[in-house]
């Protein structure tokens, strides 16, 4: 008796901490979990990871019904990947898509309308306030299958306090000679000879490459990289000029390191944190980084030198668009973080502590004091590029691989001393190849 | 007739479980192959017509010649390099000997991605230690990874570095398992070191030195993470080997239909290797 009065005791106790287990708390009842895929994360320390952590905490703290999950990806393979989960059926709900495959992302279906989502509520004005090229990137006639939350303007960034003592002044390098000469000028040998610090560099490395220098020349001079269809024009004689003037800062005029060749974006950084690089290739994203490592007053960027047609060539505008998936069961509440990520409050903490350009005129009118600190120049100089002198890799065909490409065929002429016509005709072949055209 | 079956009953959920995590995504990858892609899904089907492109791709004859030089010298260094610590260690004290296999092993426990980054961070031009070290010697900064024939050179050491504790620590067991009385019956019989190695240890380490072959083979022909993060498959195509080639196809071109007919044929190609490896060794289990 005693012992089936026991065994009965255990039971009922079990049921009842099952049974308190399985019913769900009244938080977790009403709790939603958005996946969101991004580079950043959201535990980090960079300015734009802090940034994007202070935005969720800011939106969960207003809907404590949502739960905003990152999970973060390499950023070079999210957007493949991202594709390919949607065909998989098991996309997270929120995508940064880079701009190379915003075009196969767009029309593969996996990006919802963010129009029928939460952009149909917003007034006139709200909408007038994001237009600009990167919105226009992504509408398909009266859809807006993304918004951009990262511009990235990709130019020149520079040591200021490496120029100030070489008496150097941005705005007087308004040329392409003008450029190679401030260069020349910023490069320092020792009594051997030894170049201890280089005018000017850029990463070749085919692994995470940014966009070659020769694209602003081109686009400069009025010619594109891309043929209508698509296919390469890299080959040209003005892409010939502009890939020999890259290289001879090199071989001619030993004004930049043939060991970049093999460097990565990353090892490109380091250089020119350690003093050995007086002006990189660099996107603006990378100021507010770099900064923090070396101090506000000694990064500068500024735009690339003009040519007979334009003060300023185009520079690449990579960037990062935010998409719902398509097919999230939680799209609704999706689109509502996005629209809350990329509006006027967190875009001040874009600009503010993530030390990005702003998109929306009312952002860069809210912010113009901050702007106007010393050693945030750069957030004017990338608002005005991106308006006046920016160009975004076409979304009506796939474009991946163009950049490796062009480091491929640099890496050809500098260490196997490939001509330059032949390594571009090379890259063209090979990236209508890899594409199929 | 019951026990016939008994066997199979109880390797069954271990065969299904292994069907279903190795196999099926293989059968997905074959099918997916035979298809136009598009946007990362299966459009028409088109037959041969991806594996067809493979073949009328110009590079990718220097890419598979330049997979073969490279596993077959990691593979060769790694077993030369193993079976002489091996060897070495199995003659040590037992506290000495635990110490040196700790040390070897070590690189095989480090995440590949984090010892290739050390490497990378040692030789990278201009800020790289080795450079440093050379230059506080007096000597010019040895660019490792701007030369075609030294980039190659440096992802063979790094990849024999990183598999010698696998490999050594297969040997060793095998020598472990060779009785003493062999030997001592040897040197009665007047053989020298180099004979009782070459007549007796040899022979008898085959089952093992045949299992380090074909993993280490096979995993050198299928890395990716040491030359992309090493070398970036450049300078040129200097390190471009077939995993690079399957990676930058769907993951920078987003051509997932030659990725997967070249991620098929290299599978195809592991099994064709490992039946003969078995076969030329006359390997019995």
């Amino acid at each position: 008796m005693n012992r089936r009065y026991i065994l009965s005791a255990i039971a009922a106790a079990g049921f009842g901490v099952a049974s308190m287990l399985a019913a769900p708390s009244p938080v977790q009842a009403q709790t939603k979990t958005i996946r969101m895929w991004t580079f950043l994360s959201a535990t980090g320390t960079t300015p734009r990871e802090v940034a994007l952590s202070q935005i969720i905490k800011n939106y969960e703290g207003k809907n404590p019904g949502t739960k905003i999950v990152v999970e973060t990806q390499v950023w070079d393979q999210m957007t493949p990947k991202f594709i390919a989960a949607h065909r998989a059926g098991n996309a997270p709900d929120i995508v940064w898509a880079i701009t190379d495959f915003l075009g196969d992302a767009i029309n593969s279906g996996s990006l919802a309308d963010l129009n029928a989502l939460f952009i149909k509520n917003w007034p006139a004005t709200q909408v007038a306030d994001h237009k600009s090229a990167y919105w226009d990137l992504t509408k398909r006639g009266d859809k807006q299958y993304a918004m951009f939350v990262s511009p990235n303007y990709i130019s020149i960034l520079y040591r200021a306090d490496l120029f100030k003592a070489a008496g150097i002044e941005p705005a007087q390098i308004k040329t392409w000679d003008d450029l190679r000469q401030a260069a020349e000028k910023l490069t320092v040998r020792d009594a051997a000879g030894q170049v201890t610090r280089y005018g000017y560099a850029q990463a070749y490395s085919e692994q995470q490459t940014d966009p070659h220098m020769m694209i602003p020349y081109v686009l400069g001079n009025g010619e594109s990289i891309f043929r209508p269809d698509g296919k390469a024009n890299f080959a040209t004689s003005l892409g010939i000029e502009a890939m020999t003037y890259a290289t001879d800062l090199v071989t001619k005029y030993k004004v930049a390191p043939v060991q970049s060749a093999t460097w990565t974006v990353d090892d490109l950084f380091e250089q020119f944190a350690s003093d050995r690089v007086a002006m990189i290739q660099g996107p603006s994203v990378r100021v507010s980084t770099l900064q923090a490592k070396l101090g506000k007053d000694k990064i500068g960027m500024m735009l690339w030198p003009g040519s007979k047609t334009m003060t300023h060539s185009p520079a690449v505008m990579a960037g990062w668009a935010v998409g719902v998936w398509s097919k999230s069961p939680n799209a609704e509440e999706a689109g509502k973080f996005v629209d809350f990520m990329l509006g006027g409050e967190s875009e001040s903490i874009w600009v503010t502590v993530g030390g990005q350009s702003p998109l929306m005129a009312s952002t860069a009118e809210a912010v113009k004091s901050f702007v106007d600190q010393p050693g945030n120049g750069y957030i004017r100089v990338a608002a005005e590029g991106s308006s006046k002198y920016g160009w975004l890799t076409p979304i009506d065909f796939n474009v991946g691989g163009y950049r490796q490409a062009l480091a491929k065929a640099t890496q050809r002429i500098l260490i196997e001393g490939v001509a330059v016509k032949t390594a571009l005709e090379e890259a063209e072949q090979r990236f209508n190849r890899q594409n199929n055209r | 007739m019951q026990s016939r079956f008994v066997g199979a009953v109880y390797v069954l959920p271990a065969f299904a479980l292994l069907l279903l995590v190795l196999f099926s995504p293989v059968g997905y990858g074959l099918w997916f192959s035979l298809f136009r892609i598009q946007y990362g899904a299966p459009t028409d089907f088109a037959g041969l017509e991806n594996y067809l492109r493979l073949l009328d791709d110009p590079v990718l004859a220097g890419t598979l010649r330049r997979s073969t030089v490279f596993t077959g010298l990691a593979v060769v260094f790694t077993i030369a390099i193993s079976l002489a610590l091996a060897v070495w260690i199995n003659r040590l004290p037992s506290r000495i000997g635990f110490i040196v296999q700790m040390i070897v092993i070590l690189p095989w426990i480090i995440s590949t991605v984090v010892a290739t980054l050390l490497f990378r961070w040692v030789f990278v031009s201009d800020i790289g230690l080795a450079g440093s070290i050379m230059r506080i010697y007096g000597f010019s900064d040895i660019q490792l990874l701007n030369s075609p024939g030294s980039a190659m050179a440096l992802l063979i050491a790094v990849s024999v570095w990183k598999r010698l504790g696998y490999a050594m620590i297969i040997l060793l067991a095998g020598l472990k398992g060779i009785p003493d009385d062999y030997e001592e019956a040897a040197k009665i019989d007047g053989a020298n070191s180099w004979q009782i190695f070459r007549l007796i240890v040899l022979p008898l380490l085959k089952t093992p030195l045949l299992l380090v072959a074909v993993v280490l083979t096979l995993s050198n022909l299928n890395t990716v993470e040491t030359p992309l993060v090493l070398t970036g498959g450049g300078p040129g195509d200097a390190t471009r080997i077939l995993p690079i080639e399957v990676y930058e196809r769907a993951f920078v071109n987003f051509d997932l239909g030659s990725a997967t007919a070249l991620a098929i044929a290299m599978f195809a190609g592991n099994i064709l290797l490992v039946l003969a490896y078995v076969r030329l060794s006359g390997w019995k289990a």
